[in-house]
């Protein structure tokens, strides 16, 4: 029997994302579906479509221009009352953890400099992020406990 | 749907500044839009902005640094920024970015156009 990934009782859905932008639009509405169908909170949706949607864009704009044939998909799980999320492209590797700069967010209106924010954001609201390079792609794995009391870390 | 689609920017004319309300959701796809409306007003000469963040339910990076930028262009063309009405997601992401404390951040509308 062939699992159905549409059916409101699956705790995992995984879908197929364009590479380039447009990809934003569609992480949205999966997360907009998926948290419906699980009950997730508002704010709970809003921290993951921001952590993903931050990593999708480095993808888009780092990872994926190297390779003639781009592709990314997006796996949500439900798992011992966590969300996980994965992302994975075959793009150049790319582990936006080690390689994007930490921002300085103490720092003045007029020296903050732009990069790092959007990874910065990532970890702080997940409960976990890591990367790994399985074969000829990128995996960015995020976790965020359900009903967790959530620190800004 | 398109993210484009998803965000709307609205502008009113008050005394002592433009007031920019974003609609919806600020992304890296439809980021432009909000550029293009900053900067309509900027090039006829506005200085002064106020942005409402009320109806604004979303914002990645991409929109804090178009927020930022339009800051630090206004200052230091002896224009200001106010900054108000943000609900409690967009609070948080201005929080951990460290942006609530180089912008000017007010609670109402009202207090934000008093204090130019």
């Amino acid at each position: 029997m062939k699992p159905d990934e549409s059916a409101p009782s699956s705790n995992s859905v995984e879908v197929s994302l364009p590479t380039d932008l447009s990809a934003l639009a569609m992480l949205a509405q999966t997360i907009q579906d998926f948290g419906a169908a699980h009950a997730l909170g508002e704010d709970l949706q809003g921290r993951l479509n921001l952590a993903l949607d931050e990593l999708i864009t480095n993808s888009v704009s780092y990872a994926l221009p190297e390779v003639a044939e781009p592709e990314m998909c997006l796996r949500l799980a439900l798992a011992h009352g966590q969300v996980v999320a994965q992302i994975e492209d075959n793009g150049a590797e790319f582990d936006p953890f080690e390689e994007a700069p930490e921002p300085d967010t103490s720092l003045g209106l007029t020296e903050r400099q732009i990069g790092g924010l959007g990874v910065f954001l990532a970890k702080q609201l997940t409960d976990s992020s890591t990367y790994e390079r399985v074969g000829d792609r990128n995996r960015i794995t995020l976790q965020i406990v359900i009903g967790g009391q959530h620190s800004d870390k | 749907m398109t993210s484009e689609h998803t965000l709307l920017v609205q502008t009113e004319r008050s005394d002592k500044a433009i007031i920019v309300c974003p609609v919806g959701r600020v992304d890296g796809n439809n980021v432009k839009i909000l550029e293009n409306a900053i900067r309509e007003q900027t090039e006829a000469g506005e200085q002064n902005l106020v942005f409402d963040l009320t109806d604004l339910n979303y914002i990645s990076s991409a929109g804090l640094w178009v927020l930022l930028g339009t800051a630090r262009r206004l200052q230091a063309e002896g224009g200001a920024t106010r900054f108000c009405g943000l609900t409690e997601p967009i609070a948080h992401v201005f929080e951990i970015s460290g942006f609530t404390d180089i912008l000017a951040m007010y609670d109402s509308r009202g207090e934000a156009l008093s204090s130019l």
